[in-house]
């Protein structure tokens, strides 16, 4: 399939497309004031300069630390939860309502609460992202839970399978499809909420980075962080989604 | 072969005509009487509870401040994902059907929209300054990714029959792309509607935040830092209810001019 034909289709527009993206924006740029946009040039000097001079290690790290923390608590509060709900019937039409709102409710509105609750710290900007994240998961996890077939229960019942063998075999396998999509989607509301918790909260991090940046009017500060977060963002999402099509599989609806 | 009695629609709201009202309400009850307990129990009196929001709401939505707060934030998550639709809508349905755009352009278009929207406010607030066009233009940046994808990933799901179809009969670019690519992504752009209003609605929240204009962003910020958190729930509360709302009405939307659409198997 590589031949030199396809290999010029599938990249050469891509390639044209960036270069002239980003000669675009340096014109752009340098027809305006700094303080509005800065050069393409500019943006990029200032993304080297930021990651010889270990600012955006730093930064990454701790960013990285409180999304991973406040991610994994998310999943261990959510996905648990969700299959207790795939288990039992009556808990799970008691809760889903609820847990439906709760999903669809900006969980940025409770940040204020958070702030005068629990000040600043690390602490707090973890619970903002566990609230960002885990609703999307455990949502998931009970649309899954929802779709276990009685039968198969019955089944496992009938060959006396103990209550860890069911869920062993039966309701985690069955639901873990389910809640990687909810995590994939978790992924994605975890970064807002890292983000608006490091503007809001103690700043920290990349979002400390840009708030920094733009208080002096330093566009290409700006810029190189965003794109910085851009990456970042495409990565883990990239990873999630392999994750969630790796055993989606096992939905029967693979692709 | 005996057929299956389960059905599993795989859609929110699907279960809450059936039946097992009463479960659902007891639920509730159990778990706001256990917010009222522990949260009386263990943190600070001023701290939101049940009762107390309860309480607030009349003297809350009957305040020209909150109101016209709310008719500020939600007009503008209305006009914004009205925007975003029409635009994204047009640039999805290109990114669907024309192969070229589709590999000059489609990395931007998901790349931008794997990246946390929050980040670009800084630079929205240098372009537009302190005021509401910076919220409106971060709304329609937090929507118009998701409605672009979704509409791309349907214009692309569309049975090639169709198109072959209509090309025979010798149907223009605009037949094919709004006679027939269109009504066949509509689901997608359903469900990118709805991605979309939840994005709208952070991003105009945390836009509020930042910028300190008139809003229930504001309303809950300036009620919360005087430790009025019943008052500042209210507006919580109605941010819910119209994220709510969006999800119910894209679902009877689905159902109601899509019927078709539910023997597929989608997942997001």
């Amino acid at each position: 399939m590589a031949t030199g034909e396809s290999w010029r289709i599938r990249y050469l527009p891509p390639a044209i497309s960036l270069i002239a993206g980003a000669a675009l924006w340096q014109w752009v740029g340098s027809q305006t004031s700094a303080a509005f946009l800065s050069t393409f040039s500019a943006t990029v000097a200032r993304l080297v300069a930021l990651t010889v001079s270990g600012e955006v290690v730093t930064a990454l790290a701790e960013s990285m630390t409180l999304f991973f923390t406040g991610l994994v608590i998310a999943i261990l509060i959510a996905v648990p939860l969700g299959v207790m709900l795939a288990r039992f019937r009556v808990l799970r039409v008691a809760s889903e309502t609820y847990i439906m709102m709760l999903y669809a409710t900006p969980m940025a509105a409770l940040i204020p609460f958070i702030l005068s609750l629990m000040g600043f710290g690390f602490t707090p900007k973890v619970v903002v992202v566990v609230l960002f994240a885990m609703f999307p998961i455990l949502y998931n996890t009970i649309e899954g839970a929802r779709s276990v077939k009685p039968e198969l229960i019955e089944v496992a019942r009938s060959y006396r399978s103990s209550e860890w063998g069911l869920w062993r075999d039966v309701l985690i396998p069955y639901t873990l499809p389910f809640a990687l999509t909810g995590i994939r989607q978790g992924i994605g509301r975890g970064l807002v909420g890292m983000i608006a918790a490091e503007f809001y909260l103690s700043a920290s991090g990349i979002g400390r980075l840009i708030t920094v940046s733009e208080r002096d009017f330093d566009t290409a500060g700006v810029l190189a962080s965003i794109i910085i977060i851009s990456i970042l963002g495409a990565a883990l999402m990239a990873v999630g989604r392999r994750l969630e099509n790796h055993f989606a599989a096992w939905r029967g609806l693979g692709r | 072969m005996s057929a299956t009695t389960i059905v599993a629609p795989a859609r929110p709201f699907a279960w809450l005509p059936t039946s097992n009202w009463t479960i659902k309400l007891i639920g509730g009850l159990v778990l706001a009487t256990l917010w009222q307990v522990l949260v009386g129990a263990f943190l600070p009196a001023y701290v939101a509870k049940p009762l107390g929001i309860i309480a607030a709401i009349p003297t809350v939505v009957t305040n020209p401040l909150f109101l016209s707060a709310a008719w500020a934030t939600l007009s503008a998550v209305v006009r914004g994902l009205a925007v975003a639709i029409v635009l994204g809508t047009f640039v999805g349905l290109a990114l669907g059907r024309v192969k070229l755009v589709e590999r000059a352009f489609g990395f931007y278009v998901s790349g931008l929209y794997a990246m946390p929207m929050v980040a670009v406010l800084p630079l929205v607030t240098l372009w537009f300054g302190y005021t509401g066009a910076a919220r409106m233009a971060t709304i329609i940046f937090a929507a118009f990714f998701s409605i672009a994808i979704n509409v791309a990933d349907g214009a692309k799901s569309v049975p090639p029959e169709h198109l072959e179809v209509a090309r025979s009969y010798r149907a223009g670019w605009r037949e094919i792309w709004f006679g027939v690519t269109l009504p066949a992504a509509m689901p997608y752009l359903l469900a990118g509607i709805r991605l979309a209003a939840g994005r709208a609605l952070i991003a105009a929240i945390v836009a509020e935040f930042f910028i300190s204009i008139e809003g229930l962003g504001f309303f809950i910020l300036f009620n919360s830092r005087t430790f009025h958190h019943n008052e500042a729930f209210v507006a919580v509360l109605l941010l819910a209810l119209f994220g709510v709302g969006v999800e119910a009405a894209m679902t009877w939307a689905t159902r109601r001019f899509l019927p078709w659409y539910r023997r597929e198997a989608k997942t997001d």
